[in-house]
């Protein structure tokens, strides 16, 4: 939603809270439901993986580049999609500076409904405490003026890392009740995180929920999880950007009725087709390409993406899930850049 | 005969394709009812019951290969269809293949003990750095579905590892695959890797994976991409009659 009269005046944090709460803003923000760390900015500020996402000082400084160095309107600290299930148990392989810590999920810490039990010191647990930590650090130095976003998994992503993936969506056929009562228990865990980064200061949550159309069709998102997200929003009382990897067009309809702010979307989906398929219920963040346009392409190329994003409508600009640890910076700067001279065109948007 | 499984019927409308339709409607003329009731247990993913047929046919004088042809694979050829156009999904894949090895449990020794020669050997694995693996274990399937010998490397597989796998199995193929970008490098790594040990000629590469594109296939200088299970299946169908023409 356009507006002149915020044109330059608006902080980071201002337009990226209006935008997530659909009102009018200077421009569309730029942001960051998922990493944007690269090695390049490891390096610039001495916080290299695997330890910068075990180190809260060292996790919070990488993290600020998002706003520092590229400009975004985010600053988002977390990496990866590790934290909640190394807390609960789960086998991890740390990799070094080029890969993202990862699950092992062809080593399934539990087997049936019943072996979903809350661990004491979920919180307290390095993993989740890092996150935690660093979210006070930021709210600090940056929380006037920049949108602190936390990160809490969803059940079903949940679900593949503590069951295996293959024994969970064989569940799903086998006994759809009982995978029902998982996504219920496994619940709590998204909201305790949750929970403990909104009061550290987190402005906004990102909720990745991989219910993607390269695993399970849109009637099991209508099945399974829509009303489970529908009840985040009650449980977790800021700002909820849900985010799938895949083709999701076919269940954003559905994601359009849970309330959440906004639905963060792969480029698998085109801009245009996915504003029709939400139709005003939700807003869209997203979906410049990694794996072809960020990484390999041009900042001709990347600019060319975002103008497509906004010219369909899309409410907030960003990557379309973590980008490659060796994008180029170039690529990066490229985007908040590009979304100030179309806003410029289209909104009479000044920085001044 | 015609098809008198009403439940097989309403799947093999599923099969759109001209070609596809003519080619799997001509295979399932060649299946009598029970070969149809295992086509259609499969498709549907009833293991038990599939296991339960299988037996029962091999007792009744059926021939492993007769099974395996006209009823597992008939099966299979909707399956693959059904995924590659979105009508199903991983889930009911999973719970198709499943019913498949219930099937393969009792048809394999049969097959092994007689030494039909497969239609060739690929070695499949994740590459290094990446844990993830369904995409490839669909593939893996497919494959051996299609007749294929396939050594599984699992996850997190190395050059080396390919390597070594490639010497001691005389595999024609590698399909390697990748669901991070920051571990889609290593396949090109993996590839180079080949060259410089002297390999390369020796083997075709085949790779897929969710980010994985065809461009990017190409410039990492693989020989094919598969874009899905059943893409691998032709994949590898078309690089081994490649390898025959230049033979």
């Amino acid at each position: 939603m356009p507006s002149t009269k915020y044109a330059g005046t608006l902080t980071s944090k201002e337009r990226t809270l209006r935008a997530l709460r659909g009102e009018p803003v200077d421009r569309p923000p730029v942001t960051n439901p998922t990493n944007v760390a690269t090695v390049e900015l490891m390096d610039l500020v001495d916080a290299p993986f695997p330890t910068a996402n075990r180190d809260p000082e060292m996790n919070a400084r990488l993290a600020a580049t998002g706003y520092t160095q590229l400009g975004f309107d985010a600053i988002a600290p977390y990496f990866s999609i590790i934290q909640e299930s190394s807390a609960l148990g789960c086998d991890m392989q740390w990799e070094g500076k080029d890969n993202w810590p990862t699950v092992r999920m062809t080593n399934p810490i539990w087997e049936t409904v019943d072996d979903i039990k809350m661990p004491d010191g979920f919180l307290e647990h390095p993993d989740n405490k890092t996150i935690i930590e660093s979210i006070r650090l930021l709210k600090q130095e940056f929380g006037d003026e920049v949108a602190i976003v936390g990160k809490t998994m969803g059940p079903w992503t949940l679900a593949y890392h503590v069951f295996g993936v293959e024994p969970f969506l064989l569940a799903t056929v086998d006994d759809p009740p009982m995978v029902m009562d998982m996504l219920h228990r496994l619940k709590q865990f998204t909201i305790e995180f949750g929970l403990a980064q909104i009061e550290a200061g987190a402005d906004v949550l990102t909720l990745p929920d991989h219910a993607t159309g390269d695993l399970v069709s849109g009637e099991y998102y209508r099945r399974f999880l829509m009303d489970l997200h529908h009840e985040f929003v009650e449980d977790l009382p800021v700002p909820i950007m849900l985010h799938i990897c895949g083709a999701t067009t076919d269940r954003m309809p559905y994601i359009a009725t849970t309330g959440m702010a906004a639905f963060h979307f792969d480029s698998k989906n085109d801009p245009q087709e996915s504003m029709d398929a939400v139709d005003g219920g939700i807003n869209l963040v997203g979906n410049i390409n990694n794996p072809v346009t960020l990484y390999s392409r041009t900042p001709e190329e990347v600019r060319a993406e975002v103008f497509r994003c906004l010219d369909a409508g899309v409410q907030l600009i960003a990557p379309e899930c973590a980008i490659p640890l060796k994008t180029k910076l170039e690529n990066l700067l490229e985007i908040p850049r590009a979304v100030e001279d179309w806003a410029a065109e289209h909104w009479n948007y000044s920085e001044n | 005969m015609p098809i008198v499984n009403e439940g097989l019927q309403r799947e093999f409308e599923w099969v759109t394709r001209p070609g596809e339709q003519k080619h799997i409607g001509e295979a399932l003329d060649l299946a009598d009812a029970v070969m149809q009731d295992i086509a259609y247990a499969l498709i549907t993913g009833q293991h038990l019951e599939v296991d339960r047929i299988t037996q029962e046919c091999l007792n009744n004088g059926y021939t492993a290969n007769h099974i395996l042809d006209h009823g597992l694979l008939n099966g299979m050829a909707i399956v693959g269809v059904k995924f590659r156009d979105n009508v199903i999904f991983v889930p009911e894949v999973l719970v198709a293949a499943r019913a498949m090895k219930a099937g393969m449990a009792h048809i394999e020794p049969i097959l092994s003990a007689s030494g039909i020669e497969p239609i060739g050997t690929v070695i499949m694995g994740t590459v290094k750095g990446d844990l993830h693996d369904i995409g490839k274990n669909l593939c893996i399937m497919m494959l051996r579905g299609a007749g294929w010998t396939v050594h599984d490397l699992g996850v997190d597989t190395s050059p080396e590892e390919f390597a070594d796998a490639v010497m001691e199995h005389e595999a024609q193929l590698i399909g390697m695959s990748a669901l991070l970008t920051t571990t889609m490098p290593n396949m090109g790594r993996t590839i180079a890797y080949f060259e410089d040990i002297g390999l390369r000629d020796e083997v075709r590469f085949m790779v897929g994976g969710a980010p994985v594109t065809r461009e990017f296939a190409d410039e990492m200088g693989a020989d094919g991409y598969g874009e899905n299970a059943v893409e691998c299946v032709e994949t590898a169908s078309d690089l081994l009659n490649l390898i025959k023409e230049l033979a």
